[in-house]
């Protein structure tokens, strides 16, 4: 445990960050320190307070309480913006400019741009490039927004869901940039409802609800957090008499279809047959980051044990 | 960031280009009605140089009013104005880049008034006069820009494009740019004293002498007052709105 020679500032850093709006808390004192490029998952239900976040980040959003640093400096200072790059959820470009024009804008903001033949032909934009943005499908939409988050060769780069409306393809082709980008000494700052993109992605993990940080971790640490199994069944029994189940961590039910999240697959399955020794359609599993996210998120009352 | 401002300003021009709902009525529509009032019909060729004066007025209107206007409506609404915040776009390169962009395209719509004036109206002025006209004219943009960035940070998109058209439509009948105010009933001729088209064309007659003698220094004040005051709408309602 030597000091860090390194003096460089936290990529990001927030202390008891609060932003309101009206009567609405939408960051509700979020502390949280980021040294560590690579890929930070921040999920969420809709509502948690992920876009609010980002835009506080961009300097579009001011706090109403506590601070965000980024990259150790204000939000929204010119020098700053010169290091991020951004792919906002919800905007909607010039439909008069081609792909390649926007591009060209773009680069034209940033001191050390991307070569743009080579952005091009990595995001794979060759197809449509040439053609007016307001004319181009939603997916395709969302790829020329990625490569313009990508022209100024970001230190930090957040993507507020950026495969949302994209084809299998593009989205595995988006990931393997990200990937590499990160890779590369920068932090990718990604939300996602997609549980599956925070796995493949995520070197580390955060979980906001209602504005406040309920997980912080790697993928991994959380699926082992939740440890135990995933069983999942068709049985008569009533929720009442699922909770008597050992180790039941939590439940979830779809009609006769039940899915119970156990500290320990034997013992538990040892007393839901002898509860119901008829149930059918029996699966045993290890949690996935889609269980995790579901019980750290799902309203308490559905909660079992 | 000298980069910047030129990309920015190629950008704007494309965009206002592109917009063939509003390039193509605010480019033809003032040579159009100028070659209407002052040579096709009959005995109008002695109006020419008057309306030389206030059409250039009416050529630069329209993009100012409908580029700003209606364009930073839409661009509010879509979450573009937003997105040029978060990237490290000069501050006052879209301001530059869009005024620009609407005296380049005003532009073409002033040549063509211009030519028309030279060589089928028969205008005859001294080189001198030509410039102080077309000096005149693009500066005429100023307050409209600044009117119409006002507007299109009040209205939303459909709404922008509405009050763009009665503004356009107004200012240039109440100012006296498509015939003299002295024709209309005189309340309107009071109307016209708040509206920068009719200083504008006044202090453009001043210039061309097409009315006769003219006292313009009036004109320039209300000018600069009502520029003044359109900057401050401007600011405020950007302000706003952030
Ligand atoms: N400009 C705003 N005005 C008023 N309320 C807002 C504003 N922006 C966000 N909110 C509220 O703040 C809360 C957080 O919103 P935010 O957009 O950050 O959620 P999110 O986690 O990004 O959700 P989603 O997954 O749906 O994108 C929501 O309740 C939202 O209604
Ligand atoms: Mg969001």
């Amino acid at each position: 445990m030597t000091a860090s020679p390194d003096f460089a500032p936290p990529i990001l850093k927030a202390d008891a960050l609060t932003r309101r709006f009206g009567r609405k808390t939408a960051l509700d004192g979020i502390n949280l320190t980021v040294s560590d490029t690579g890929v930070l998952a921040l999920l969420g239900p809709n509502g948690a307070g992920k876009t609010t976040f980002v835009q506080t980040a961009l300097g579009l959003v001011r706090p109403s309480h506590g601070e965000l640093r980024v990259l150790g400096a204000k939000p929204g200072q010119q020098s700053v913006k010169t290091r991020i790059g951004v792919m906002m959820q919800d905007t909607d470009l010039a439909h008069t400019l081609t792909g390649r024009e926007l591009l060209e804008l773009f680069a034209s903001y940033y001191p050390d741009p991307a070569d743009l033949e080579a952005l091009i032909d990595r995001c794979a934009l060759g197809d449509f490039i040439k053609r007016r943005y307001g004319q181009l499908s939603g997916g395709q939409k969302r790829r020329i927004q990625f490569a313009l988050a990508l022209v100024g060769q970001p230190d930090l780069l957040f993507l507020d869901e950026p495969t949302t409306g994209l084809d299998t393809e593009a989205r595995r082709a988006l990931w393997a940039i990200v990937r590499d980008v990160a890779a590369n000494g920068t932090l990718v700052v990604l939300t996602t409802h997609y549980l599956e993109e925070a796995d493949a992605l995520a070197d580390r993990v955060i979980v906001l609800k209602d504005g406040q940080v309920i997980a912080d971790d790697t993928a991994d640490g959380l699926r082992t957090r939740m440890g135990g199994a995933v069983i999942d069944c068709v049985t008569g029994l009533t929720d009442d008499a699922l909770r008597s189940i050992e180790g039941l961590i939590s439940l979830n039910r779809s009609g006769r279809k039940v899915r119970l999240q156990v500290s320990e697959a034997v013992p538990a399955l040892k007393s839901l047959f002898e509860l119901d020794p008829d149930l059918s359609d029996l699966g045993v599993a290890q949690p996935t980051l889609e269980d995790a996210f579901g019980a750290l998120t799902r309203p308490s009352e559905s909660q079992g044990a | 960031m000298a980069n910047a401002y030129l990309a920015e300003i190629k950008a704007e021009i494309f965009k206002l280009a592109r917009m063939p709902e509003f390039a193509i009525p605010t480019l033809i529509l003032p040579v159009m009605f100028f070659t209407l009032f002052g040579v096709i019909i009959p005995g109008s060729r002695d109006n020419a140089p008057y309306l030389l004066s206030t059409f250039g007025v009416f050529a630069v209107m329209g993009p100012a009013l409908f580029g700003f206007g209606a364009g930073v409506a839409q661009e509010r609404e879509r979450g573009w104005l937003t997105l040029k915040r978060a990237v490290p776009a000069p501050a006052a390169a879209l301001l530059v880049a869009k005024t620009t962009a609407t005296i380049v395209i005003a532009s073409v719509s002033l040549a063509a008034i211009y030519a028309v004036a030279a060589f089928a109206a028969g205008v005859e002025l001294p080189a001198l006069v030509w410039l102080g006209l077309l000096l005149v004219h693009v500066i005429s943009a100023i307050p409209f820009v600044l009117l119409g960035l006002a507007l299109g940070f009040v209205f939303g998109a459909n709404a922008a494009v509405a009050v763009a058209n009665i503004a356009y439509l107004g200012m240039a009948v109440l100012g006296g740019l498509w015939m003299p105010i002295s024709v209309f009933p005189k309340i309107m001729g009071q109307i016209a004293q708040f509206l920068p088209s009719y200083h504008l064309a006044e202090i453009a007659l001043g210039v061309s002498g097409a009315a006769g003698e003219k006292a313009v220094l009036g004109h320039i004040v209300a000018t600069l007052v009502i520029t003044a005051i359109a900057a401050g709408l401007a600011l405020l309602a950007w302000a706003r709105q952030r």
